[in-house]
């Protein structure tokens, strides 16, 4: 067993996940607030008071001021957390309490601000970033295929210790993979469709906005559910890497360097160039160049691995891998430690 | 059943750190936005945010393009109210009951003829009719149908000069302090097909709630764009010294000027 490290994430892949994860807890706690103006969500275009599905509330008999969540008639008592909370005056009506909105006082207007201005930095970082490693091919690393799909029950039984390999080839496991994809395709498109068809200026523009969600009250619904989405999807992010090694994830988050133990006898510790296709690339160019002759790799192996997508491993024992960690380095002038 | 210590599993310490840490976060949290929600610097970078969203939804929206338009079977039952209470004044409540005989729309500011409309004389113009949607920036929205005079038409009988910029609504109603109402909005919107001053709701005369004798429909921006209880228009170059300088009653207390959003 040997530590190796790894350069797993690119400079602008560390940029915009930090600028990502603020721009997601404002977005969220600000949105919470937007939705204590009117904490009741409905479907279609408009929205008559007894059709909402869903509201935070209070009711007040005797004097006795209890909180409630209502979801298709179903209540539950929520007093001290949704609808009603214990503030320095006594109970106090709120549907999501202070500690959980931006601001924390109530400020619808102040909130629509925090909102706007980090919905707009959350849209362009996110075109940075899928712009940029669409072009360096980073992406294609955790995108879900029909392949990855056939492997998650194997994956899920082996989270729940009942098979002992996990069916990960490459950098992604197919559960990760499938996590990944699912915001990338799903959650983030839908999320920012939703919140601009509650634009009315957009739905001038463009009256299929609100109409492909079912009208404008149905987007809203959407939006606030799909919030819930990212929280869940950032909750087991948050959860695997405080498990699966927090130093070592969070490293590999600011300086980009991983470190990956490599199990030498299920595993060679294969020449980087064979692993990411970006890396031959510049090896091959280089090659051509100075014309000197690097052996091929066998060719089983190469169709192997570019079907799995296998772990890049650059390691710095391996020549040609030493070559191509130098070249990362400077690529990111940020020499390695 | 060997090691079960609660108190020492790796678990339990891993889970009271990250409550501890969780809820210390939190709370720190909360401060910092507070603060930084009331300083002005920062409110004034977040308010960047405006005037990128006025642009490329104008961009992305053609002058003429109409907003959605509904039909009779789509209307809400009741348009909901929203907003200061109707005005209270003596003056007021005796000329609800007589039908608007004294009130007059005064329009004045950057124009060559300044102007003052009866309901009737109002009424006696061409009219257009829209079911649409109104949107409130609390987050609901009713469908109702509005029938009143463009306010491109009411232009064309005042005359704006050229350095006009925007409309001024003066408004009739108060809040608790005893301020009026104002809104505006700028030419371009003031021109739209469907901006219109709105003198009828769902076939009858404009309820007292919802803004009687004549209220603004501006469609492609939020509720309280829609000044209701309007008394006098004003053309204006710059909304500097309307108010406090945002333009709007609301906008003075931190919301948007375009509330397109």
């Amino acid at each position: 067993m040997a530590n190796l490290e790894v350069y797993r994430h690119n400079r602008v892949t560390r940029f915009t996940h930090w600028i990502n994860a603020i721009a997601l807890m404002i977005l969220f706690m600000s949105g919470l607030m937007i939705f204590n103006a009117h904490p009741h969500l409905y479907w279609g275009s408009t929205s008559e008071p007894e059709k909402a599905f869903f509201s935070i509330g209070a009711t007040n008999e005797d004097s006795d001021l209890r909180g409630y969540v209502r979801l298709y008639g179903q209540q539950l008592d929520t007093t001290g957390f949704l609808g009603v909370q214990q503030g320095a005056l006594g109970p106090n009506r709120r549907a999501f309490p202070n500690w959980l909105t931006v601001p924390g006082y109530y400020s619808l207007a102040s909130g629509r601000r925090w909102h706007f201005f980090f919905g707009w930095l959350f849209a362009l970082n996110g075109f940075l970033y899928v712009v940029y490693n669409l072009a360096v091919g980073h992406m294609r690393k955790f995108l879900f295929t029909l392949k990855d799909a056939a492997k998650v029950p194997a994956m899920i039984a082996y989270y729940l210790r009942l098979k002992k390999h996990s069916p990960q080839e490459g950098e992604y496991n197919p559960l990760q993979k499938m996590a990944y994809t699912s915001v990338f395709v799903i959650l983030t498109p839908l999320v920012l469709l939703s919140g601009m068809a509650m634009s009315p200026q957009l739905n001038v523009a463009f009256h299929w906005l609100p109409a492909m969600f079912g009208g404008r009250q149905s987007a809203r619904a959407i939006h606030f559910v799909l919030a819930f989405g990212f929280l869940c999807f950032t909750f087991g992010h948050v959860f695997m890497v405080l498990t699966q090694g927090f130093i070592n994830n969070m490293r590999s988050m600011i300086t980009g360097w991983y470190r990956d133990k490599i199990p030498g006898t299920e595993e060679p510790p294969w020449p980087a160039s064979e692993r990411r296709p970006d890396i031959a690339r510049a090896l091959k160019e280089e090659n051509a160049s100075s014309q000197t002759n690097v052996p091929a790799p066998p060719a089983a192996t190469t169709v192997e691995v570019e079907k799995a997508q296998a772990v890049p491993i650059v390691s710095p024992e391996a020549p040609a891998s030493a070559s191509s960690t130098e070249k990362e380095g400077e690529k990111d002038g940020e020499p390695k430690s | 059943m060997a090691n079960r210590n609660p108190k020492l599993s790796r678990r339990n310490l891993l889970l009271g750190a990250l409550h501890g840490t969780g809820l210390l976060v939190l709370s720190g949290c909360q401060r910092v936005f507070d603060s930084l929600s009331r300083n002005d610097t920062v409110q004034s970078i977040l308010e960047a945010a405006e005037s990128g969203n006025r642009r490329v939804q104008r961009l992305l929206t053609g002058r003429a393009k109409l907003a959605q338009e509904f039909t009779d079977k789509e209307i809400s039952p009741t348009f909901r109210a929203n907003g200061n209470p109707p005005p209270i004044t003596m003056e007021y409540t005796a000329d609800a009951q007589n039908q608007w005989t004294k009130w007059r729309l005064e329009v004045s500011g950057l124009v060559k003829q300044p102007t003052s409309f009866s309901l009737t004389d109002l009424k006696a113009m061409p009219s257009r009719t829209q079911i649409t949607r109104h949107d409130c920036v609390e987050g609901w929205s009713v469908i109702g149908k509005w029938k009143g005079v463009r306010l491109e038409e009411i232009m064309n009988r005042v005359q704006p000069m050229t350095e006009a910029k925007y409309v001024v609504f003066r408004c009739m109603d108060t809040d608790s302090d005893g301020n009026n109402y104002f809104e505006s909005i700028d030419l371009i919107d003031a021109v739209h097909p469907q901006t219109i001053l709105a003198y009828e709701l769902n076939d009858r005369p404009v309820p007292i709630d919802n803004g009687a004798p004549l209220r603004l429909r501006i469609e492609n921006q939020l509720g309280y764009k829609h000044a209701k209880y309007i008394r006098a228009l004003e053309f204006v170059a710059s909304l500097q010294k309307i108010g406090q300088g945002k333009g709007g009653y609301w906008e003075d207390q931190g919301y948007e000027w375009y509330a397109g959003i």
